[in-house]
């Protein structure tokens, strides 16, 4: 029987665990009607690419995982990415990315929206498509 | 999903539902190491919230329990083999296992949660999140986007109108973009501005209705930005997006001088396409033809009386490797304008104006480098005085040193004074501009600019002065 200071010591380890595989796993996911590559994912958030085939894709950020992907794909911090998207809906009229607060908020709404893309750093369900993992 | 051993005494459901969180969905690890600050800040903040996560879904399962408490009475009490969980079979859907190590509070008698039941409650709880932010994601997806810059200055002379000094308002404007769907598209944007009187007045600087098509074609109808060179579609009247203090001259709008037409009223074919690792943008268009009236052009908001048009184009390519950030392109455009200043019984002057336009836009973390060259190949119509050649051109260079970006502009304008077309507008004299400013960003959205400028007129008035000049820029 583990005594309750062991026990919470590891839950913490768990935790710590788990929140360092997130931090190493970035997963970019679609809903599964999207057929998408992972070479579209950056025209994908920069609002280059707004279409695959005949589907209106929908890219959604997630900020409890912003800060990495912005470092591993797009490869630029949150100021350059506020501006670029400033710059582009003022020239090209078209919104910038809707913004989840979570992992569970961004997978709850890609899997419910056709077209929709993000990314999560927890594990992800079977029902949405994983064009990335990085 | 997370697995469980046999219920046996445990004092704490926290403990038990941490543990299942932690486990949920989550693949062993990977230790990726990473031994830098920033990175164990990311990470004690990603343990903060998990365990917040924890403790939300530890009080989640608290609630379902008394849920379920509270409709056992409807069960047969008491008899052997039935509960919670039974209640949960017999209303599917319901969460009601109790989690594993917590058997000891049971009553004797009453079963105890399997680990498929727990895996069911974890399943509902999560099920609930996903509702709660399923409705989170659409709420943001209501509303209208709304955005905008303003700017204010001071100077020893007024930025635009060179004959004020002092402090001035320089503008207010609102852009609209809202979702209408998935091709249809929108965009509006409202300006407040003073002008050369000194009074604001309001324009509506674009109102476009567009169709999506692809990314590759995308038609726009209404009023637009005429889609010559860079600068005019870049950034137009968003000052807090452009690095230097004020437009370039010959490039200003219409209204405060600009010799070349910067809106147009009509159809507009824009796109762009990836060719490999590059992508290539273009633009086609055609509107009403734009006149001059009080010395300015106008860009006949209503149509005209004469039916001629403006045509036009511009080919881009964005280039990508050892180029990124690297754009060139070449424009085109052909109108005829008509001087409405000149009244009956005169006839009415009229120029068909060509310009052929090359560009190049180099913008990297560090560099801002801008350059656009143009040539007028205009034509008398009434045919008193033929052809002219004239031209026109900029070349900007900026550093970005953190939140300091110095920068440098030369342009200059040859213009024919024996053009009509150039004769006609207050501003259409030749003249040549240096200008060394400095762009400090104050925070994301707000900026203060600093420029010293020269500027020489060189033909229908010689002249020159001086310019110190002081911005403060934001967007909204």
């Amino acid at each position: 029987m583990l005594t309750s200071s062991a026990k919470l010591l590891l839950t913490g380890l768990l935790c710590a665990g788990c929140a360092l595989a997130s931090a190493a796993d970035l997963s970019v996911i679609c809903n599964s009607r999207v057929p998408l590559t992972t070479g579209d994912v950056r025209d994908l958030f920069l609002g280059e690419k707004q279409f695959a085939g005949a589907v209106k894709l929908v890219p959604v950020d997630n900020s409890s995982a912003q800060s990495v992907f912005l470092d591993k794909v797009l490869k630029m911090n949150a100021a350059k990415y506020s501006t670029t998207w400033t710059k582009k809906s003022f020239r090209d009229g078209i919104n910038p990315p809707l913004l989840t607060g979570s992992d569970a908020e961004a997978l709850a709404y890609v899997k419910r929206t056709p077209g929709a893309c993000s990314y999560v750093t927890t594990a992800t369900p079977p029902d949405v498509v994983v064009v990335a993992r990085l | 999903m997370g697995t469980a051993t046999p219920p046996r005494a445990g004092p704490s459901r926290v403990w038990v539902g941490a543990l299942l969180v932690a486990g949920l969905g989550h693949t062993p690890v990977t230790y990726a190491a990473a031994a830098d600050s920033e990175r164990i800040a990311t990470l004690e903040q990603k343990l903060d919230q998990s365990l917040q996560l924890i403790r939300q879904l530890s009080a989640r399962v608290n609630d379902l329990e008394a849920q379920v408490a509270q409709a056992a009475p409807a069960a047969p009490a008491g008899r052997p083999g039935t509960g919670a969980a039974a209640a949960a079979a017999a209303q599917p859907g319901t969460a009601a296992a109790t989690p594993p190590g917590t058997a000891a509070a049971t009553p004797p008698g009453t079963a105890a949660a399997t680990p498929a039941d727990t895996a069911q409650r974890l399943a509902r709880v999560e099920q609930t999140v996903t509702e709660m932010a399923a409705s989170a994601g659409q709420r943001a997806e209501e509303g209208m986007a709304t955005h905008g810059f303003a700017d204010v200055g001071v100077g020893n002379h007024n930025a635009t109108f060179s004959k004020y000094q002092g402090a001035n308002v320089g503008e207010l404007d609102f852009f609209l973009t809202p979702r209408l769907g998935s091709r249809t598209r929108a965009l509006f944007e409202l300006n407040f501005e003073v002008g050369s009187d000194g009074a604001v007045g309001v324009d509506l600087e674009r109102a476009q209705l567009g169709y999506q098509f692809a990314d590759s074609a995308t038609v726009w109808l209404g009023r637009f930005h005429t889609p010559y060179g860079y600068y005019n579609t870049a950034f137009h009247h968003g000052q807090q997006i452009a690095t230097s203090l004020r437009r370039p001259r010959f490039i200003d709008f219409e209204d405060h001088g600009g010799i070349m037409p910067a809106h147009t009223v009509g159809a507009w074919l824009t796109g762009s396409e990836r060719v490999g690792d590059e992508k290539v943008t273009y633009d086609v268009f055609i509107g009403n033809s734009q006149r001059i009236q009080g010395g300015i052009l106008d860009m006949n908001n209503a149509g005209n009386t004469h039916g001629s048009t403006i045509v036009g184009g511009n080919l881009g390519l964005i280039l990508s490797g050892a180029l990124d950030g690297l754009k060139v392109g070449v424009d085109v455009f052909q109108t005829r304008i008509e001087d409405e200043d000149v009244l009956p019984p005169l006839p009415t002057p009229a120029t068909q104006v060509r310009s052929y336009g090359v560009y190049a836009a180099y913008d990297t973390d560090t560099w801002e480098d801008i350059g656009e060259f143009h040539v007028f190949d205009n034509q008398d119509l009434t045919g008193h005085t033929g052809t002219h050649r004239s031209d026109a051109g900029f070349l900007q260079m900026g550093y970005r040193a953190g939140r300091y970006t110095p920068y440098a502009r030369y342009e200059r304008g040859a213009l024919q004074q024996s053009d009509h077309f150039f004769a006609a507008q207050t501003n259409g004299s030749s003249y040549y501009r240096t200008a060394l400013g400095l762009r400090f960003d104050v925070d994301l959205v707000s900026s203060l600019k600093l420029e010293l400028a020269e500027t020489h007129l060189t033909d229908r008035v010689i002249d020159s002065y001086d310019e110190a000049l002081l911005q403060y820029a934001i967007r909204f």
